[in-house]
């Protein structure tokens, strides 16, 4: 799931350092909505935008648990 | 001078909210005092009449103050995004009068500065109080960059009819400007390009829907909105006024158009603002001059613009001045045209600039840049749709022996060199560019 999402998102905003524990803070507005977007396409869930916390895109590790949970609830 | 005001309201409602931004509040007497500090702090450093202030343009409060501080002591202020680093400004030669050095991208590539004297920034507050309906008791929301016209020029006439200012970081993260939405105790307006309209729409377009009774009006502007939107964002907020404006940092705010046909009947105010269109074209109406402003058709079907709000001129270029700015009247590049009602309409560009979310961008200045990098032979920049922004930088690239595009590289490489919004979002090869007969690269042929 990690690496699917990391690939996924590293082709649409190849400057974004997906390592990073400060991602939500080298992101812009564009790069936010670019991850809701694809995201919701890929896995087919329902992201809105106050899933756009700092803490739900603080890092790769916390998005790939957005997703999760967001699974679940589909479940 | 827009200060004036300041002092007015500080001495008649000295505990009215001014600015609230995320870690502070400030009254109008608060604000006065840390602006009379800062004034005097800026002045042992040396701060004179006459010098131009770079400051970074953080969304804060903390912004508003060395910018009003700095216009006290009669010097201009260039906001500058907070990462930039590279202008450099020869303080010597900047007018008297000039209030603001707002740099904007150039037709040959290159930043300019536009100076606004004070005059003129009265002069678009004034424009925006009667034509949108400023009033006291309204909380303005900035979501935007304070660098550029579209959000700092709503601090103008927020301040200037003695409201308050709310300053959220940006959208990015909805919450905060749904909360400021909240925590204002009556109505309240804000400015939104389109891409961030968008964005609202798709991802918060509940959240919108529940504060829909609380906002008075929204203005969008800087990049086109598609129709789409426009019926999807009336249908959301039914009530609202909502506002496209044409404005630039070189004509300033100048024509305005509520195309929200149901807010008319909820509002009395403004009416003439409100004059409907050919429905068919609403999607390209800016409405009407405002009452400091007038605009004409020229020959090449272009849009010329005169009044109070116009540019001063260019910092440190008589020459592209002329060129832009002659005998009252700036010049764009804008094609339009002059419906029966007497509204402005828009139609695209005569240049090959490409308007990202509301900021310019020339793509030549793209290229350059990437012509630059080591492993770029050529390469060619052009619009590209997106389903936020409207319109994206797609950057085509032959690379050196053709080795494999190394895209992460050349992003990186760009964004070391570029302002984030000039940033292409999309990466492509080829092995050879088109170019017209006489060696032009030609754009038009990569154009989607």
């Amino acid at each position: 799931m990690k690496e699917r999402i990391r690939t996924l998102l590293e082709d649409l905003l190849p400057l974004v350092n997906f390592d990073s524990d400060f991602l939500f803070a080298e992101l812009d507005s564009l790069g936010v909505t670019t991850i809701l977007m694809a995201l919701s396409e890929e896995f087919n869930i329902q992201l809105e935008g106050p899933d756009a916390t700092p803490k739900n895109l603080k890092s790769l590790d916390a998005i790939v648990k957005m997703v999760e949970e967001k699974l679940a609830q589909n479940a | 001078m827009l200060e004036e005001y300041i002092a007015v309201w500080a001495n008649e409602h000295p505990d009215k909210l001014a600015v609230i931004d995320k870690d502070q509040t400030l009254t109008y007497s608060q604000l006065l005092q840390q602006v009379e500090a800062r004034k005097r702090q800026l002045a042992a450093d040396g701060l004179r009449e006459g010098m131009a202030m770079p400051l970074a343009a953080t969304t804060d409060a903390d912004f508003l103050i060395s910018y009003f501080a700095a216009h006290l002591l009669g010097a201009a202020v260039a906001p500058l995004a907070p990462q930039t680093s590279n202008i450099k400004l020869q303080t010597s030669n900047i007018k008297l009068q000039i209030s603001d050095l707002l740099f904007t991208t150039g037709t040959t590539g290159k930043s300019k500065g536009v100076m606004l004297s004070h005059d003129a920034i009265l002069a678009d507050a004034d424009n925006l109080v009667h034509a949108h309906g400023f009033t006291p008791d309204l909380t303005f929301i900035l979501t935007g960059p304070l660098n550029h016209l579209g959000s700092l020029s709503k601090i103008w006439p927020t301040l200037m009819i003695g409201a308050t200012l709310h300053i959220v970081e940006s959208i990015k993260d909805p919450n905060p400007f749904f909360q400021a939405i909240d925590r204002a105790p009556g109505k309240v307006a804000t400015f939104l390009v389109p891409a961030n309209i968008k964005m609202l729409l798709t991802f918060s377009k509940k959240q919108l829907e529940q504060r829909a009774a609380k906002i008075d009006f929204l203005e969008t502007g800087a990049a086109p909105i598609s129709e789409a939107d426009i019926h999807e964002l009336c249908n959301t907020l039914p009530t609202t006024r909502l506002f496209n404006t044409y404005a630039s940092t070189e004509t300033g705010i100048v024509c305005t158009y509520n195309f929200n046909p149901q807010s008319s009947m909820f509002n009395v105010q403004c009416s003439m603002f409100n004059v409907q269109c050919s429905m068919f074209n609403v999607q390209s109406c800016v409405g009407k001059p405002m009452k400091n402003s007038s605009v004409f058709i020229t020959p090449d079907g272009t849009v010329a613009c005169k009044g109070k709000t116009l540019m001063t001129g260019y910092y440190n270029d008589d020459d592209l001045t002329r060129e832009v700015l002659r005998d009252g009247v700036v010049y764009t590049h804008d094609q339009g045209y002059i419906d029966e009602s007497g509204c402005l309409h828009l139609a695209g560009r005569t240049d090959d600039i490409i308007n990202v979310g509301g900021y310019k961008v020339n793509p030549i200045e793209v290229e350059n840049t990437a012509l630059t990098c080591p492993f770029v032979a050529d390469c060619v920049c052009v619009p590209a749709p997106h389903p936020v922004l409207g319109t994206t930088l797609h950057l085509i690239v032959v690379t050196r022996d053709n080795e494999p595009l190394d895209k992460r590289a050349l992003a990186t490489f760009l964004a070391s060199k570029l302002d984030h919004y000039k940033l292409p979002q999309r990466f492509s090869q080829t092995d050879k560019l088109k170019r017209t007969f006489n060696g032009k690269l030609d754009r038009k042929a990569y154009c989607e």
